[in-house]
């Protein structure tokens, strides 16, 4: 129910569409990419997906971050702009709830992005490595990962638009978020746990041990950040 | 004299007639009551003569000037209050009129008289979004007021105040054309509120100018049209549903 | 009334805004790896660069590719907030100034705060550089001057690239895309300055400066000498028409 009120409210403000125009735009990098430099990556050693991932996943991830926080910006600042926040308050909805459909909706977009970006990652090793269906499966499984340990930064991206009123201030943090993110070192794992961090992570070519920490980390921290904001409706009640 | 004056002055939004054929005449001097239900074109029509909005075809005079040519001259004869009060939130209620001020050239001692006027003195130092409702109204007037221009362009005034606010509100306009020698054209969608600020009447529904003139031509036209004379509110009811059967009819 | 006072009325708009803590943090999150990683510096015998302009030079890469243009944009997103938030804007709109000198005066102010940013990060770099020097047991500290001149450097090659995203955050009136063009537009300059077309692509200005800047100190890499013909005229005709047309779209958008 949430989550259907949640898709009424972004109409107009351009959140679909820009996912859907950050996934095509991060999707042709691997692809431009390969097409100017083909000849270095179709001859270094390893397999297809991981030389892809490795060439691209930085710029791609930078991409899905900038597109989750633009959009967690929107989403909130749909609610403050027009003082909807105070109707919704007026209303018998418990505004956790409303975050929790906010996070449905922008989830559903990040496949979405993931989905276009896989289909990206598919052409290029069918094109320039001719590896066919059978790294399908290894795509699949490592997009899969990313969209486990994108939730954090999707719920972070959210906690920060619905604590401030200002859209501004929500963008500013986000993107010294991101910024810090691009700073910490990547092989780093206690540093690498940093929700905005853990995106630019990748699946192939990573040990079974640090992809399983990685994914306990997502879901510990995705429920710490929900408590969290559940605590922040709580307590800003009390001073409103 | 007319110091406002429109001919055949029409807006049209995506095919829909917001202000369609209006020709207005403001004397100078008095105060102008512009009324018409919620809707009815009042406030397109004023932010076409502040430049806030092109009009689709005909024109308008302001003082003697041409209306689109002369936009900046016209604003600085011009204090206005436009729909929703217009202000930065971040700022106090002194600081944003202390913009209004610079922009127009005036010493501070302006927006402390505006203050002073409008009753918001006491708040000045408070945050410009932590104001209540009526606060924010009166700092919009305020901000209309500063300077004491010759000509005054508030847009439903009196919305959001309390009944002794509308009340002092209402005498405030009403003694404004003596007070700074100003000419206040205002819109309502009462008439009973018009009757006790206004010397002239215009009402607009869809666009359209029904009536313009003074009160006593409004009930004078009332009797001969069989409309009941002693109820202003009344007449003015029954004049636009008239206009809007006669709309619907010819739609 | 004269564009002095229009800009300072600009600036008092941008009160209580809290973003110059919020450049203050950028800063000290670019600066403290650079800090605690101190020792890096000391093994780029490859690049044959000294510690000391490598610790600077790394930092204001990070800063020039991501950061700056990360701020500009956030910048452009306050000045437009604040005039549309509560209507702000109608009220200005209802005075008697002129449309394009609001529109210089704003411009001006988003780049006095990019210039606030680069600023904020100079000092600093001066404290992370103090306490490097403490820990390491090495002076990392560079003469002011050079510090000044590479600041400027940065902040100058910034300009078209402000006003392209002016131009943006006017034309585009859906927050949305208008944010959206611009981070879209950030993240490939990466890629673009190892193109030959990189003068064309205003967004690359600054980091191709300071990465240029880089060379130069590095003796191991081949200097990259930047060519001022077509750079400079192409940079200014960029920048002037994305004025032009900001100026003669700004308004237009609320009327």
């Amino acid at each position: 129910m949430g989550f259907i009120i949640e898709c009424k409210k972004v109409k107009r403000t351009g959140f679909i569409p820009a996912f859907i125009c950050a996934g095509i735009f991060s999707a042709a990098i691997p692809v431009i990419n390969m097409a100017v430099r083909h000849k270095i990556y179709t001859s270094s050693a390893g397999s297809p997906v991981n030389i892809l991932f490795n060439a691209n996943w930085q710029v791609m991830a930078m991409l899905n971050m900038l597109a989750v926080v633009i959009c967690a910006c929107i989403i909130y600042n749909s609610e403050y702009a027009g003082n909807a926040m105070q109707k919704m308050h007026l209303l018998p909805v418990h505004e956790g709830y409303m975050f929790l459909g906010k996070f449905v909706l922008m989830f559903l977009m990040c496949i979405a992005i993931l989905a276009i970006e896989s289909a990206g990652i598919m052409f290029c090793t069918d094109y320039w490595f001719g590896s066919g269906s059978q790294v399908l499966y290894l795509v699949l499984k490592s997009f899969a990962y990313e969209m486990v340990i994108m939730v954090p930064a999707a719920l972070s991206a959210l906690f920060i638009a619905s604590a401030f009123k200002n859209m501004w201030i929500t963008l500013g943090v986000c993107v010294v978020c991101i910024f810090m993110a691009t700073m910490l070192p990547m092989d780093n794992f206690i540093l690498s746990l940093f929700p905005f961090a853990m995106p630019f992570q990748v699946f192939a070519g990573t040990a079974e041990k640090t992809i399983q920490g990685f994914i306990a980390a997502s879901f510990i921290e995705s429920i710490i950040i929900i408590i969290a904001e559940f605590l922040l409706i709580k307590i800003r009640r009390l001073f409103e | 004299m007319n110091i406002i004056e429109t001919r055949n002055l029409t807006k049209v939004y995506a095919g829909f007639k917001a202000v369609s054929g209006l020709s207005l005449h403001v004397p100078k001097g008095s105060v102008y009551g512009f009324l018409g239900p919620n809707g009815a074109g009042k406030s397109t029509t004023m932010k076409m003569l502040l430049g806030l909005t092109r009009p689709t075809s005909g024109s308008f005079v302001v003082d003697g000037m041409e209306g689109t040519e002369n936009r900046i001259e016209i604003l600085k004869k011009t204090g206005s209050f436009i729909e929703a009060p217009a202000f930065y939130g971040n700022l106090t209620g002194e600081e944003n009129l202390d913009i209004v001020c610079k922009i127009l050239g005036l010493p501070k001692s302006a927006a402390d008289e505006a203050m002073e006027i409008t009753g918001i003195a006491q708040y000045k130092k408070r945050l410009a979004k932590k104001y209540s409702l009526g606060m924010k109204q009166r700092l919009g007037l305020a901000s209309a007021l500063v300077g004491r221009p010759p000509i005054l362009i508030l847009d439903e005034p009196t919305n959001g105040l309390d009944p002794s606010g509308i009340h002092e509100t209402r005498a405030l306009i009403r003694s404004l054309p003596q007070r700074f020698n100003c000419t206040v054209f205002v819109s309502s969608h009462m008439l009973s509120e018009i009757e006790l600020m206004a010397d002239n009447i215009g009402i607009l529904n869809h666009g359209r100018l029904l009536f313009e003139g003074t009160l006593e031509e409004l009930k004078r036209n009332a009797a001969l049209n069989g409309y009941p004379e002693d109820r202003l509110e009344d007449i003015f009811l029954a004049m636009v549903g008239e206009d809007n059967l006669q709309h619907k009819g010819g739609v | 009334m004269s564009f002095i006072s229009i800009l300072s009325i600009e600036f008092k708009k941008i009160r209580r805004s809290k973003i110059l803590p919020l450049f203050l943090l950028a800063s000290v999150i670019l600066w403290l790896p650079s800090v605690f990683n101190a020792d890096i510096n000391f093994k780029m015998q490859a690049e044959g660069i000294l510690p000391e302009y490598n610790f600077l030079i790394q930092g204001f890469l990070g800063i020039s590719w991501f950061m700056l243009p990360a701020s500009i944009i956030v910048s452009t997103v306050l000045i437009n907030q604040t005039e549309r938030s509560n209507n702000g804007i109608l009220k200005m709109l209802a005075l008697p100034v002129s449309t394009t000198w609001l529109c210089l005066a704003k411009f001006l102010v988003l780049l006095v705060l990019a210039a606030a940013q680069v600023i904020i990060m100079a000092g600093v770099y001066y404290i992370g550089a103090a306490i490097a020097s403490n820990i390491q047991d090495y002076n990392f500290i560079l003469p002011p001057l050079f510090v000044f001149k590479e600041s400027a450097l940065l902040f100058i090659s910034a300009i078209p690239m402000a006003a392209l995203f002016w131009l943006l955050s006017i034309c585009i009136k859906t927050p949305v895309f208008s944010i959206g063009s611009g981070f879209i537009m950030v993240v490939p300059s990466v890629l673009v300055i190892n193109t030959k077309a990189w003068f064309a692509y205003p967004v690359s200005y600054p980091f191709y400066v300071i990465t240029t800047e880089y060379s130069k100190l590095a003796s191991g890499i081949d200097t990259t000498k930047i060519q001022l013909i077509p750079w400079i005229p192409v940079a200014f005709l960029i920048t002037v028409f994305c004025i032009v047309l900001s100026c003669m779209y700004f308004g237009r958008s609320y009327r």
